[in-house]
């Protein structure tokens, strides 16, 4: 598969008299390629947007290198920048336009047919009200037009920058469905979200950042596999002595409540067997499988100190060990 | 071409420039229902009797003139106590204009009297809007995220910021032409139906030509500059506090500190000088050390002058350097 997106050794340092010199972004390498819906996770200020509006041309960087369908950006960004549509963070819309101006207005500009607006509008679910003014429409709504102006020019890339934002349940679900739907139809798409279980559902690859730096990439499932520690929920009358059987047979079997939280199985047969042959008869044997959410906060550093309220700068640099890439194997 | 139609539509449907379009067109008709209010069509007496003092008016000054030269004739080389020390200055030749029947027709709206007045008030209003809408356009363009949404579509900086720019002068420029051409045909038509016409011939036009001319000039730099300012400072505010720091701070305050330290020909250092000269061809400002030489030797007004040409060449130097630097920065801006 051909590269989309390619970001090697991204450098962003920003410099303010009130609060100085700021990494954003400390040579992040990002790899999108043809047909993939690519999440873009990070903790806030971990620098997802810097690199979106880098690759984007909207903020200089420092030094790496960049390709947007194969041109260099933003050096030659015009030239493809047709087939690219993005939002980048909750763009503000003029108020007084109505919806349909607003993306009349952008289709003008971007030389794209006018007769597409309303074919977008319709597919974000704003037919009915893309004759409101923008400055009635709800934060969701605002997000749905967003989302529609990326779609205007019928892109071949779409970059989107939290597009659940605002979006009530149903519109998350529509907004699955339309990504699912454009990846269908061989758009690439590479979304950034908090919502981890939304990319979970909808990606096939990720790339996770953390203080600027990629702390983990590949497909979905990789990534996962590479944090599944192997653990299973046991439920068994005597949880305790249930636990004492499982260390002799050289388990790690943890009480938890009124289960036992069992890890380093390779096969979950040898639990129910080892307790079942002293009588303890198994009610429950659920596999425990690590999800987006639990390897993101463990990657960025987020479970660390529970009681104390964790801050954006708190999260985790990559272990120097443990990069994972899986597209391109686990970087030193 | 599709940008700048583009940007017309935003710039047009902006709601700050349709205010400052409705204010236009409530002053411009203020002024044109108290001046049809306050004037009427004169009576041929009324006209006879204004015609007559005009005459008298006139023989009067030529009098005093002849009176002044008769005086200087017959004075002694020592005595320097006459006041007007020049007759040249008391010369009804030499007069800007001499006294006409209009001047003493109270009550009677002369279009050819006013007109250049009331056009230079128009001037005055366009000179505010141009930087206004220019600062604004920009500013809340800038702050709303606008102009990053526009660079999505099109992520060529300066093509973006010249169509902008582009697309402000010339919207300016049309506005302009349009107020101004319906400005002077209203009051030319209160003039005919209830006032005077007044002497419309050559001279009256090219001086009034002239004047519009230089005026929408003013009117085009100041949109430039305010545009400048706020693509500089990222917010109209930017532009409007520059515009009020720079008349608080440098036109009073540093007019104030330079009299006090005594710098010759201060006036110099202010644009306002500048603009005065641009605006009126020419300005005259004092300078007492012209006439250091020349006392108790003969007359001296202590006057120099400022003409329109370096005028200009200051205002296109300001607009232009603050323009180029707008351009710079924007072009290589961290747009977040």
């Amino acid at each position: 598969m051909s590269a989309v997106i390619e970001i090697e050794g991204l450098r962003k340092t920003f410099h303010s008299l009130r609060s100085g010199r700021r990494v954003a972004v400390d040579g992040f390498d990002l790899l999108v390629e043809a047909g993939q819906v690519h999440g873009f996770l990070g903790p806030n200020g971990s620098g997802k947007t810097t690199t979106l509006r880098a690759l984007l041309g909207l903020v200089r960087a420092d030094s790496g290198r960049m390709t947007v369908l194969g041109e260099p950006s933003p050096e030659l960004l015009p030239r493809v920048a047709g087939q690219v549509g993005a939002i980048v963070e909750s763009p503000q819309f003029f108020g007084n336009f109505t919806g349909h101006r607003t993306l009349r207005l952008l289709a003008r500009a971007g030389g794209v047919p006018v007769s597409r607006v309303d074919e977008v509008l319709d597919l974000v679910g704003l037919h009915d009200r893309g004759d409101d003014r923008v400055k009635g429409y709800s934060l969701g709504m605002k997000q749905r037009l967003a989302v529609a102006s990326a779609l205007l020019k019928d892109p071949r890339l779409l970059i989107l920058d939290e597009p659940a934002n605002g979006l009530d349940p149903a519109g998350i679900r529509e907004m699955r469905d339309l990504m699912r739907s454009l990846a269908a139809n061989g758009v690439t798409v590479l979304v950034s979200s908090h919502i981890l279980g939304e990319i979970q559902l909808i990606c096939d690859h990720v790339t996770i950042i953390s203080r600027g730096r990629r702390v983990a990439a590949g497909p979905v499932d990789e990534v996962l596999a590479g944090y599944d520690r192997h653990e299973y929920l046991v439920r068994v009358t005597e949880p305790e002595r249930a636990a004492e059987l499982l260390h002799a047979a050289d388990l790690t079997a943890v009480v938890d409540g009124e289960a036992l939280v069992v890890s380093g199985v390779s096969d979950p047969t040898v639990v129910s067997r080892v307790l079942g042959e002293q009588g303890l008869w198994v009610s429950e044997l659920t596999p425990l499988r690590p999800d987006l959410e639990s390897v993101f906060l463990e990657l960025t550093g987020a479970y660390e100190h529970r009681s104390v309220p964790r801050q954006v700068d708190d999260s985790s640099l990559p272990h120097d060990e443990a990069v994972i890439d899986l597209d391109r194997g686990v970087d030193a | 071409m599709n940008l700048v139609r583009a940007e017309l539509e935003r710039l047009s449907a902006r709601r700050f420039v349709q205010l400052m379009v409705v204010l236009l067109v409530f002053a411009f008709a203020v002024t044109a229902a108290t001046t049809l209010a306050g004037s009427h069509k004169p009576t041929a007496s009324e006209l006879n009797s204004a015609r007559q003092q005009a005459v008298d008016a006139r023989r009067s000054m030529e009098t005093t003139h002849q009176e002044c030269l008769d005086r200087m004739k017959d004075r002694s080389p020592t005595d320097t106590s006459e006041y007007f020390a020049d007759c040249a200055d008391l010369d009804p030749i030499r007069q800007e204009r001499l006294p006409i029947a209009a001047d003493y027709l109270p009550g009677v709206f002369s279009f050819a009297d006013q007109a250049e007045s009331l056009l230079s008030f128009l001037i005055a209003f366009l000179v505010l809007f141009g930087f206004l809408v220019g600062a604004s356009y920009i500013g809340a363009d800038l702050t709303s995220g606008g102009v990053v949404n526009l660079l999505l579509w099109r992520p060529r900086r300066l093509t973006v910021l010249t169509a902008k720019l582009g697309t402000l002068l010339g919207s300016v420029l049309v506005l302009s032409l349009l107020a101004s051409a319906a400005y002077l045909a209203t009051f030319w038509v209160i003039g005919q139906s209830t006032g005077l016409p007044g002497r419309l011939d050559g001279d009256f036009w090219r001086s009034l030509g002239a004047v519009h001319g230089r005026g929408l000039v003013l009117v085009l730099l100041a949109s430039a500059v305010g545009f400048a300012i706020a693509t500089l400072g990222r917010h109209t505010s930017a532009a409007l506090g520059a515009a009020a720091a720079y008349a608080v701070v440098w036109e009073l305050g540093g007019r104030l500190v330079l009299e006090i330290i005594d710098v010759r020909r201060s006036d110099q250092l202010m644009l306002s000088s500048y603009i005065g000269a641009w605006l009126s061809g020419e300005s005259r400002f004092f300078d007492p050390r012209l006439c250091a030489g020349t006392s108790g030797t003969g007359y001296c007004s202590g006057l120099y002058t400022l003409t329109w040409a370096p005028a200009l060449l200051v205002l296109l130097g300001l607009t232009g350097g603050l323009t180029a630097a707008a351009f710079a920065v924007f072009r290589r801006r961290d747009l977040i």
